[in-house]
């Protein structure tokens, strides 16, 4: 029982906006459909939809082929990046629109729309015009209206993207809790990672028409496939492997990751062995640069015992003193802090 | 931003150009009409004038029912879908539109006249009137409505069909429902030009039976000389447009509904969806297109059906001997001189009015500057007469009558430009130390280039084409071509009617040729 894309293709001229694509996405699953602007998630999302018919490919749904059938029979939900309301309609209407398509009874679409109102915290709301709605209020209300039909799947194009910071981070967190509990499979498409990671537990990175690579959560960010993955995760140390010769405990690779997030700075005096304990290394480390963020420290490390410069960025707790420029300090890296990446 | 000086000065300009060469004669008929022997009374208790307000309101409204009917699934689907060749037919649907009335008759007539290529003669019928209309207002629905749709609906219909409505659902639920004030406010256009027909109606159905208002408005002026009972009639029709105009003003107003306005790549048309826009562009393209084509093949068609022959351009350029009969070359030296005078008053007046509003406090002025659109050219020539004795002899109220009849379409040519600029330019060249009127050369006028040509464009045709107003106010010597074309037709026999369809070629060629010349970058805002 799932939602599958078989290597589906869409070009615009000469343009491969999605070059091959397969996902499956199972039951009560949400998928989070990463990646930088113009990559083609939203243009995968509108094939999903029916909105794009594809050059190749299929979709199936549970089993049956419905690559041909238009969107208004697919039954899945969605979510515009502008909500596209129906401005002519208040918010009950905008939200019972897909139940008036499917013959419901009117006492039934009112208490359908009633309960979804409750879901997204609108209640008292039926009769507004949708114009003197707030942004998030639009943005909920337009994803009552794609859940009102109790769709097969619902699809989310860059739902917070209008909206303002702080709204964002709220409705982030309110998004995730009401697509994990309601028995409904979603993919999210966004290119904000901390949005992609917070609200599925499944993401694909897609790049240039591509999928890159996709898996938990847990497996993207720790263990990124390529070179590029990492950079856009925001990773900073990436070395070429030759680079590494001097490096007792580097593995070997073209492309080496050093996950700077689990590497830790200690006092010069520290004893050496108490850092170098379980396979870790400890290595000198002269501060050229460094800036504060707020609680954290951002640093530029010259280790001149590897040859090497890493940017560091953490909370430096273990120091005893603020990391000043020139300061001499010790780094700790831990054996698995060093990953061999597939791909450039 | 602070108004500043230049604005002040624009509008008391505007204003003032408004108050004596628009509003004044309005005044002198309404007093013409309140005094003199009893006027009032006598067309009041006569029932033929009441025969004819209802005739004129029952065309203007059957009209406007059959270019609703013919133009809105058009603009639905101008709207919806993409298509191969969508640009250059978007520009074929203004040709009628710009085309002065004048050559649309003759070309309704070289089809469907007494000497019709159709060999069916339907001239002094209402179905030929009618037809005339559909083929003058097909664009303005299709622009309208299509144009407020095109910002909006492409998204929302996604939505829509995500939410399981398929194309008619969708039509039905979103498009309808949000096109419904644009398309009141096209209708209500529609029915102003319609209810206020003149050229149309005096080339095809000169009959009694079929006189507008405004065609009997003209024949008491210019041929009974009965001003008073004119002025009545007037006034009658002024009353009826301005409640109308009222009406389109709020409707207007509500059309700015806040559509997210996004340019959205369209959809290509499908299936059935497509067979229903092939059929409506055919039909559309046939309309628009086999009248002006009907009149080229006349014009060119010499003496025992030869062409192409040019045998009666030579006719009308002869100078004629008859008294009352401009000569190709005259016609055209003087509406060519009116057309460029008054395409400059109304450029200057136009531009005054939209800076004014656009950067001072004149909100009054743009709720007025729609008024002269639907002021009939019949009641505005008239006025002039009433106001201005002096026009009699003198020729240069024909230009400012021009000037005021393109001045709302110069106007809102311009005025979404000026208020599209950024106000953080002018902000920038005033802290770079330019005053208002360096900012206005220096800044704004580069950027308004093409809107002054739109509007520049818009203006010339009108007046090329201006028909009621120059046939009040003209002298013989002053003939423009729409005037020499309507003496031609006037008179018995095949030469004359060759030679006015050569007349009307010529027109529609230099009128054709401007418009294409000015490029119409700009979008006006009706």
């Amino acid at each position: 029982m799932s939602l599958r894309l078989e290597e589906l293709r869409k070009h615009y001229g000469t343009t491969r906006a999605v070059d091959g694509v397969s996902l499956e996405l199972g039951e009560r699953e949400t998928l989070a459909l990463l990646g930088p602007s113009g990559c083609g998630k939203s243009t995968l999302l509108r094939l999903a939809a029916g909105l794009e018919a594809p050059d190749g490919g299929r979709v199936t749904l549970n089993g049956a082929d419905i690559t041909a059938l238009p969107p208004q029979r697919r039954r899945f939900g969605m979510v515009f990046q502008d909500y596209a309301l129906f401005p002519h309609l208040d918010v009950a209407r905008n939200i019972a629109f897909g139940l008036v398509e499917l013959g419901w009874a009117r006492e039934e679409q009112r208490r359908r729309v009633e309960e979804l109102l409750e879901l997204v915290g609108l209640s008292g709301l039926e009769r507004r015009r949708v114009q003197q709605l707030s942004g998030g209020q639009q943005q909920r209300v337009a994803l009552a209206r794609a859940l009102a039909p109790r769709p097969e799947v619902l699809l989310l194009d860059e739902p917070l993207s209008n909206l303002d910071q702080t709204l964002r981070e709220a409705l982030k967190e309110e998004l995730h809790g009401l697509l994990s509990s309601l028995p409904v499979r979603a993919v999210y498409v966004t290119h904000d990672q901390s949005e992609a990671f917070a609200i599925a537990r499944r993401v694909a990175i897609m790049r240039a028409g591509r999928i890159t690579q996709a898996g938990t959560r847990e497996d993207v960010l720790e263990r990124p496939r390529s070179g590029w993955l990492a950079r856009f995760l925001g990773h900073r140390n990436l070395f070429a492997g030759g680079d590494l010769a001097v490096v007792p405990t580097a593995p070997r690779g073209d492309t080496v990751l050093l996950r700077a997030d689990l590497t830790s700075l200690l006092p010069a005096g520290a004893a050496a062995a108490a850092g170098a304990a379980e396979g870790a290394a400890v290595t000198r480390a002269r501060v050229r640069r460094a800036r504060r963020e707020g609680l954290r420290w951002r640093l530029e490390l010259d280790l001149p015992e590897w040859k090497l410069e890493l940017a560091w960025e953490g909370y430096a707790r273990e120091l005893a003193e603020p990391p000043g420029e020139g300061a001499e300090l010790l780094l700790r890296v831990p054996a698995d802090a060093w990953l061999a990446l597939e791909e450039p | 931003m602070r108004p500043s000086w230049l604005s002040t000065v624009l509008g008391v300009a505007a204003s003032a150009f408004l108050a004596v060469f628009f509003l004044l004669p309005l005044v002198v008929i309404l007093g013409r009409s309140f005094h003199g022997a009893g006027a009032l009374a006598r067309v009041a208790s006569n029932p033929f004038y009441w025969q004819r307000l209802g005739f004129t309101t029952g065309q203007a409204l059957l009209s406007t029912v059959l270019t609703v009917a013919l133009g809105l699934p058009g603009a639905l689907l101008f709207a919806r879908y993409a298509f191969f060749g969508k640009r250059v037919l978007n520009a074929a649907f203004t040709i009628p539109f710009v085309m002065p009335t004048v050559v649309a008759g003759i070309g309704f007539l070289a089809l469907f006249g007494p000497r019709g290529l159709l060999g069916l003669d339907l001239r002094n019928t209402l179905w030929l009137v009618l037809l005339a209309h559909v083929f003058y207002n097909y664009a303005i629905v299709v622009r309208v409505v299509g144009g407020f749709l095109e910002g909006a609906a492409p998204r929302l219909l996604e939505a829509a069909s995500t939410l399981g409505a398929g194309a008619w659902r969708a039509t039905l639920r979103v498009s309808l429902p949000l096109a419904w004030p644009a398309l009141l406010a096209a209708a209500t256009l529609v029915f102003l030009f319609c209810f206020t027909s003149f050229g149309v109606i005096l080339i095809l159905a000169p009959t009694p039976r079929l006189a507008t208002l405004e065609v009997e408005i003209y024949q008491l002026t210019a041929h009974l000389l009965e001003l008073g009972q004119a002025a009545v009639l007037a006034l009658a029709q002024l009353l009826v447009v301005s409640a109308v105009t009222l009406l389109y003003t709020r409707m207007q107003a509500r059309l700015s509904l806040p559509l997210p306005a996004r340019a959205e790549a369209l959809p290509r048309p499908r299936g059935g969806a497509r067979a229903v826009l092939g059929l409506n562009l055919v039909v559309a393209a046939a309309l628009i297109l086999t009248p002006l084509l009907a009149l080229a093949f006349r014009a060119l068609q010499g003496p025992g059906g030869r062409f192409p022959s040019l045998a009666n351009l030579r006719i009308a350029a002869h100078p004629s001997a008859v008294i009352g009969f401009a000569s190709l070359g005259l016609a055209l030296r003087n509406s060519l001189l009116f057309a460029t005078s008054s395409t400059v008053v109304a450029l200057l007046i136009g531009f005054a009015f939209a800076y004014a509003v656009a950067r001072g406090r004149w909100r009054v002025l743009d709720q007025i500057s729609l008024l002269p659109l639907a002021t009939s050219p019949i009641t505005l020539g008239f006025g002039y007469l009433l106001a201005f004795p002096v026009l009699v002899a003198h020729p240069w109220g024909i230009p400012l009558a021009h000037a005021l009849i393109a001045f709302p379409f110069v106007a809102r040519s311009l005025l979404p430009a000026l208020r599209g600029l950024d106000p953080a330019h002018g902000a920038a060249a005033a802290t770079l130390g330019a005053g208002p009127w360096h900012t206005l050369w220096r800044v704004e006028l580069p950027q308004l280039g093409p809107a002054l040509l739109t509007a520049a464009s818009f203006a010339f045709a009108v007046s090329m084409g201006e028909f009621g107003a120059t046939l009040l106010l003209v002298r013989p010597e002053y003939a423009t071509l729409p005037v020499a074309i309507y003496d031609r037709l006037g008179r018995p026999g095949a030469q004359h009617y060759g030679a006015a369809m050569a007349l009307a070629l010529v027109l529609m060629l230099v009128t054709g040729a401007v418009m294409t010349l000015l490029q119409r970058r700009g979008r006006s805002e009706f």
